[in-house]
């Protein structure tokens, strides 16, 4: 199994708009779904970001919410452990936001140290 | 028509399998379609005449047919009619419970570039055989979204030929094996889904218990087994052997303390028993944790006599080899009981920081009890309380209304 970083990007204007209930709908869906990936073996680890933030480069921090690209910026994150890339996106399709149309994942393979290479 | 029904049930995916193997240029989608058609045509036929003494046989030849005529429609169908196989041998009559090309399939399905879940709904639709109808059912999802996952499966077993070339069972070796912790996951999933009490004592969930147990049984049957499916096995029997006296006379939810243990079924127990004893001589997996724990559980005359240090100790040790927060649930949930009630507390309120747990109803339901049991009615009933709004499941609410009501008079108090 290898490790896969879930990046759930979606418009945080949006999300910062939700009513309580809305917020709550989306939390328990999203829930659930960590439940099914722990039932299954694949959750690693996972949390929500909040809206605001900064955004900090050489010569300027932005420090004004949702940044470069506001229509899908990050609103959390999923660690999860996969077969591989296929079983990892597989996986990822099965995000309720995703399968609402409100959020799109990125499914980034975590850099790991190839052991078989490794001397000593 | 009953007999139609069962013969659904225990041919279905083969015979779309075996029309896949003879016809590789149509569509999975077109040879499903027309192997239901053959399925809706034997109805009023059968009615008639009565039933033919080779049914799967007359099936297979009626989807066959109407295959060919697809084929025969489509305009590119002359070139291929050299290469289509028109003598595929017909799937054959009484079979037993579970045969080899079944196996096989199971063993398909396991795909590892497949989500496990889509594993198993693709396992339901052409091992089990379920209706897409029972699948979206079963697994709290809509048509829509159970027929989307197909779609994308299809296109999966379409370009991997994953029907096609299922890995043969006798030739083996590699493949297989690779997929046998695949295949345990698959099994652990689907008795999973049928032991959930989501949706209350409902027949088709407990049928799913019996079918994960006998792919089960059929891995030992064709000694495609390893340790880890003879823990599972294990595992599963002592859940089954429960499975009455989840649920009370008017099928109101139970909780462990109040299940009439008369229940049980002793004969599977003593059997899941023998099976984990078995196992353990295999490389330990969660399966042999989780087995173990409901072995303590099973062999218990009563509540009061259960072993809460020792299935402490066990789940400690299932988090090491599988961190995840629901298994933190039940460790907590068995440190209070085991008399360790501080640190029982100090995870689950841990937990609640969790973002997504903190929405977790079984999460404020056991605070809910936990306090209950500590003498804090207060806190209890505000966790029961916030526990009530986060279900929408009937038999889930009812049992959580059932707990506030014993606990508001001793408030008043």
């Amino acid at each position: 199994m290898e490790k896969f970083l879930l990046l759930i990007r979606e418009d945080l204007k949006v999300r910062e708009n939700y009513s309580p209930e809305e917020s709550r709908r989306t939390l328990l869906a999203m829930g659930a779904w960590i439940e099914s990936m722990s039932e299954s073996g694949n959750f690693v680890n996972a949390d929500a970001l909040l809206n605001s933030g900064s955004y900090v480069g050489k010569d300027y921090i932005l420090s004004d919410g949702p940044f470069i690209e506001a229509k899908e910026s990050i609103s959390g994150f999923i660690l999860i452990q996969a077969e591989n890339q296929e079983q990892a996106t597989s996986i990822a399709q099965s995000c309720p936001l995703l399968m609402e149309g409100i959020a799109v994942v990125e499914v980034r393979p975590i850099w790991f140290v190839d052991q078989t290479k490794l001397k000593g | 028509m009953q007999e139609i029904n069962l013969l659904y049930k225990s041919h279905f995916g083969k015979l779309v399998a075996t029309l896949l193997k003879a016809f590789p240029s149509v569509n999975l989608e077109t040879i499903e379609d027309q192997v239901q058609d053959a399925f809706a045509a034997a109805l009023p036929v059968w009615k008639r005449d009565g039933i033919p003494s080779n049914p799967a046989g007359w099936i297979f030849t009626v989807s066959r047919n109407k295959v060919l005529n697809t084929i025969k429609e489509e305009k590119r169908t002359r070139f291929l009619y050299e290469y289509e196989d028109f003598h595929a041998p017909a799937a054959g009559t009484r079979e037993p419970a579970f045969d080899d090309q079944q196996l096989q399939l199971l063993f398909a399905c396991a795909h590892p570039d497949l989500a496990p879940k889509v594993q198993v709904v693709i396992t339901l639709k052409y091992v089990v055989n379920l209706k897409v109808e029972a699948i979206a059912k079963v697994l709290g999802m809509t048509i829509d979204g159970i027929d989307k996952l197909l779609v994308r499966a299809r296109q999966k077993i379409r370009d991997e030929k994953i029907l096609f070339r299922e890995p043969d069972l006798h030739n083996a070796g590699a493949t297989l094996k690779a997929r046998l912790p695949i295949v345990n996951k698959i099994i652990y999933l689907v008795f999973n889904e049928g032991y959930k009490t989501s949706w209350g004592k409902e027949i088709i969930r407990e049928e799913l218990c019996e079918e994960a147990l006998l792919m089960c049984k059929a891995l030992f049957d064709h000694k495609m087994h390893n340790g880890e499916t003879a823990a599972l096995y294990a595992l599963m029997l002592f859940n089954a052997a429960r499975l009455k006296a989840r649920f009370g006379p008017a099928g109101e939810l139970l909780e462990l303390e109040e299940q009439d243990r008369s229940l049980w079924n002793r004969n599977l127990i003593i059997l899941a028993s023998d099976v984990l004893i078995q196992a353990a001589e295999a490389p330990v997996s969660t399966y042999h944790f989780e087995a173990s724990i409901a072995w303590l559980h099973c062999t218990v005359r009563d509540f009061q006599s259960t072993d809460w240090k020792s299935i402490s100790n066990l789940y400690r040790q299932l988090l090491q080899m599988n961190a995840n927060p629901f298994v933190e649930l039940n460790y907590a949930i068995a440190l209070y009981y085991a008399g360790d009630k501080q640190q029982s507390f100090e995870i689950l309120n841990n937990l609640r920081l969790h973002t997504f747990l903190s929405q977790y109803y079984l999460l404020n339901a056991s605070l809910g009890k936990l306090h209950f049991l500590a003498g804090n009615y207060l806190a209890a009933k505000d966790f029961y309380r916030l526990a009530l709004s986060q279900t929408s499941c009937q038999p889930e609410k009812d049992f959580i209304e059932k707990m506030i009501t014993r606990i508001l008079p001793l408030i008043a108090n």
